[in-house]
């Protein structure tokens, strides 16, 4: 933008900001008289049509329903507020009757409530049986059983040495054997 | 929160059957358009098929 060709500083609070709709008070204020507006509108061909259209190129119920509100603000019909509130409803009534019409339709609600697809459940799904499911343990369940390196040894484990092994260690008792040839 | 986000948050809520409590104390008569009364519409809209189904068969 040319430094000359800028809005003057305070442009904003001179213009009449009035003239849009979503700025004057909303025609309709009312739930129930929102939704009549919208499904009335619904009904005639031309949107029927168009709302049909749309549900074959694939587009969800949810972006259907944010265009038609969002068109239905620009004109002041009803306020952000009301059209969050009617949202349920008008996608409800496109599902009904898109189901009427053998239409094959997405929500477009998102994968919250979906059950995540994991190997587990796959083959529970599928009834294979895993072998190596059932040796399958833990790593605790090894350490338990076996013992670490750094584990403490039980009593039962200590191979102890016998008396004459003590003794021999201890330097108590020394066999002086006598030898053989008899040269000593 | 963006608009969109707001619009889905609603569906799914009403899909789940929930209604804003505060706004629907407002009116005296409650709300028309409640998920119960779309229901019903969706067995009329079904009930509507299936009167029209043996008509097709005869002709």
């Amino acid at each position: 933008m040319r430094m000359f060709s800028a809005p003057v500083a305070g442009a904003n609070y001179t213009s009449d900001t009035r003239n849009y709709p979503w700025h004057r008070p909303p025609d309709i204020s009312d739930y129930d008289e929102a939704v009549d507006y919208i499904i009335t509108k619904l009904k005639e061909p031309e949107q029927h049509e168009l709302v049909f259209s749309l549900i074959e190129l694939d587009f969800t119920i949810t972006t259907i329903v944010s265009t038609i509100l969002m068109q239905g603000i620009a004109r002041g019909k009803f306020s952000i507020d009301l059209a969050i509130l009617i949202a349920g409803p008008i996608a409800r009534y496109i599902s009904i009757i898109a189901d009427d019409s053998g239409l094959k339709y997405d929500m477009g609600l998102g994968d919250e409530d979906r059950i995540k697809i994991t190997p587990t459940s796959l083959k529970i799904a599928l009834g294979i049986v895993d072998d190596e499911a059932d040796t399958d343990t833990t790593p605790a369940e090894i350490m338990s059983d076996d013992g670490g390196l750094m584990s403490q040894v039980s009593v039962e484990e200590i191979d102890a040495a016998s008396a004459d092994e003590q003794a021999s260690m201890l330097g108590e008792t020394i066999d002086e054997e006598e030898p053989a040839d008899g040269l000593a | 929160m963006k608009f969109e986000d707001a619009v889905v948050k609603s569906i799914r809520n009403f899909m789940r059957g929930k209604m804003p409590k505060a706004t629907s104390e407002l009116m005296d008569e409650g709300r028309f358009y409640t998920p119960e009364y779309f229901d019903e519409l969706e067995e009329a809209f079904a009930d509507d098929e299936d009167i029209k189904e043996p008509e097709d068969e005869d002709v």
